[in-house]
């Protein structure tokens, strides 16, 4: 149930081109609470993508060190990190990435297969997760059948299902409307006040980042600005 | 660990067009590799039960079958010195004296595509000398009459030889011959033959010479001394026992299961690059939803894993239509033009299990063949490319 803290130290990341080195991230330092929701900003192509999947195992820095809960991930193989992605992170992107042939709950089940659970449990966390995001109603609806916002719900469903210890959105709210936007950003809220989940979010809209309780600035490959939001105030509940 | 059948199923409907065509394609390699293999099963079925292991078939050197073989009563003469030759209990020699001819018989249900039929004139002692031939309705010919018996396989595929009905025989097919007889023979190739008795057959077929002379031997030690008799300066004659010259015959079923097997190889080889491409094309749609399996936990073998047996799916569901399809001629009666004798032979179609086993195997093969360079490419794929947008 509860999460697990971030710490980046001096990590570097750079990709290669035609021999030539382009670096993204270049020695940041990043620190981040369990149970913290910190939203990152910063222009396009900052990097800030490459960062999140940096914490979420997807790959591995060039240097410096990325330690998540009790994972230090620049230590961790690929078929390591593959195995503690299933168990410890919930992914959710600006493109939801559902399975079209796959009804919600199937969606949702998931991250599951990859559990030893029986079928009764694994009905039982899909249903509760579909009732946390509010759509329980929506079970056995294909993602055609839904709006973007609902298809948003089920990813979340999704990321949540395996109870992880830090979700990670990458501009969850991108490619919805504002109502709609606020809704998931709600449901953010939840997951963190409710669930003590650690987050970590990507937005490009100001109004987003409000959602969080500290908002970090990524240019240049650094983190060169922080403030608070209201929120950690506790303004929002 | 690997992701449910559920998911491959449905993602089958998702590219119809492309998995469609490739489901017919091994259906219909299926279905030509289970009606060809099982052509051959029905014509060793039916060459393989023929003739006894004491009886020699006698003809002229050099010919390849009884209707290229022309034997002088000379010759024939010589051959009653064989040793070891069986004799009747009246004290005659075992020796039967035949003449193959042929004729053209309309097939049953088809009566513009007429086949040519082996007819067989016989002398009453050649009842006994076949000993695997057994009259199961009506009677003999008798001799001197215009009377044939006709073989069980024979009735089943060609018109006009029911009991009782009369057929035209004969060089110029005008000579009326009346069905009294049926006979079976462990449904092997004599079995689609007709057989009257022999001066009325070399009558009507304008032959005045015997084709072949069966000899019957009193026991299997007997056989090598006769036949090199007969193939000796004393009657320079050729002779094989009549299991060995049907299995000779069988040999074109073995150049027919070959060419099958070639052509089923090429065919297999084109299927499998069409499931090929129909898994990449799968593999290409699905990029950012391997990327995400691949986020949330799932392994690279788990993908490899989940594309081959989508493509196995495929392929089994279509073996099993084309099975399903070749059901359909099983048991269908047909006949083969042998190219030795020019005569037919009429079998039955048979599926047999090891056809059907033979077919599944190679569906498995071609979807797991095709599958393996997408699935790879599944594998490979870069799972924070394929994430982000565009
Ligand atoms: N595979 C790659 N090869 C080369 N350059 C890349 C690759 N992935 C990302 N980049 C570059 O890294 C930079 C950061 O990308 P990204 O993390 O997606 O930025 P953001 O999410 O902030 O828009 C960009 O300039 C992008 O072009
Ligand atoms: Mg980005």
């Amino acid at each position: 149930m509860s999460g697990a803290d971030i710490e980046l130290k001096d990590v570097r990341k750079a990709y290669y081109k035609d021999r030539l080195e382009i670096p993204v991230l270049d020695g940041l330092d990043l620190a981040i609470r369990s149970g913290e929701f910190v939203v990152l900003m910063g222009p396009s192509g900052s990097g800030k993508s490459t960062l999140l999947h940096l914490v979420g195992g997807l790959d591995s820095p060039t240097g410096g060190s990325v330690r998540v809960g009790e994972a230090r991930l620049e230590n961790m193989n690929e078929r390591e990190l593959t195995a503690w992605r299933s168990r410890h992170v919930g992914f959710i992107f600006q493109m939801y990435h559902l399975v079209p042939v796959l009804t919600a709950a199937q969606n949702v089940e998931l991250p599951l297969l990859l559990y030893r659970m029986s079928s009764g449990e694994r009905r039982q966390r899909v249903t509760t997760a579909l009732d946390v995001v509010g759509l329980s109603d929506r079970m056995h609806h294909r993602p055609n059948q839904l709006s973007g916002g609902q298809e948003q719900r089920v990813a979340i469903a999704r990321a949540i299902v395996t109870d992880p210890d830090v979700i990670l959105a990458d501009e969850p709210t991108g490619d919805l409307d504002a109502r709609t936007s606020e809704e998931i950003l709600n449901l953010m809220n939840l997951l963190n006040s409710e669930f003590k989940k650690t987050i970590l979010m990507v937005t490009h809209d100001p109004k987003a980042a409000q959602h969080g309780e500290r908002i970090v600035h990524l240019d240049k490959g650094v983190l060169h600005r922080e403030e608070l939001t209201a929120a950690r105030a506790g303004a929002r509940a | 660990m690997i992701l449910p059948l559920s998911y491959n199923w449905r993602n089958l409907f998702v590219r119809k067009l492309s998995t469609g065509l490739t489901f017919i394609v091994v259906a219909v390699i299926v279905l030509v590799l289970a009606v060809l293999l099982s052509f051959a099963a029905g014509i060793r079925a039916s060459l393989v039960a023929t003739g006894s292991p004491l009886n020699l078939i006698v003809l002229k050197p050099g010919a390849t079958a009884e209707s290229t073989s022309i034997l002088q009563p000379e010759e024939i003469a010589r051959v009653v010195q064989t040793p070891g030759v069986a004799r009747q209990a009246d004290g005659a020699l075992m020796i039967s004296s035949e003449v193959a001819v042929q004729s053209a018989i309309p097939r049953l249900g088809q009566r513009d595509r007429p086949a040519n039929v082996a007819i067989r004139g016989v002398d009453v002692l050649a009842y006994a000398v076949h000993d695997n031939v057994r009259l199961v309705e009506g009677r003999w010919p008798d001799a001197g009459k215009m009377e044939v018996a006709v073989g069980r396989a024979a009735q089943k595929r060609f018109a006009g030889l029911r009991l009782n009905e009369s057929i035209a025989l004969g060089r110029l097919g005008n000579r009326d011959y009346t069905v009294v007889g049926v006979f079976e023979a462990d449904g092997g190739a004599l079995e689609s033959e007709v057989w009257g008795p022999r001066p009325q057959i070399q009558d009507s077929f304008e032959r005045d010479v015997v084709s072949s002379v069966v000899v019957r031997l009193g026991g299997p030690a007997d056989v090598e001394p006769a036949v090199a008799y007969i193939r000796s300066a004393a009657v320079q004659l050729d002779a094989k026992p009549e299991t060995e010259y049907y299995r000779e015959l069988t040999a074109k079923t073995t150049e027919i299961v070959m060419l099958t097997s070639v052509l089923i190889g090429i065919m297999a080889v084109g299927a499998a690059f069409a499931v090929a491409n129909t898994m990449y094309a799968a593999v290409d749609g699905r990029r950012r939803e391997i990327a995400m399996l691949r986020t949330i936990g799932f392994s690279r073998g788990a993908v490899v894993l989940s594309f081959v047996i989508e493509s196995v799916l495929i392929c089994t569901l279509a073996c099993v239509f084309g099975l399903t399809a070749s059901v359909g001629f099983n048991g269908m009666r047909q006949d083969f033009l042998s190219d030795t004798t020019w005569t037919v032979l009429a079998y039955e179609l048979r599926l047999t299990p090891g056809i059907v086993a033979w077919a599944f195997a190679l569906s498995v093969v071609v979807g797991v063949a095709g599958a393996a360079a997408p699935a790879l490419r599944a594998a490979r794929l870069r799972v924070i490319d394929a994430l982000r947008k565009a």
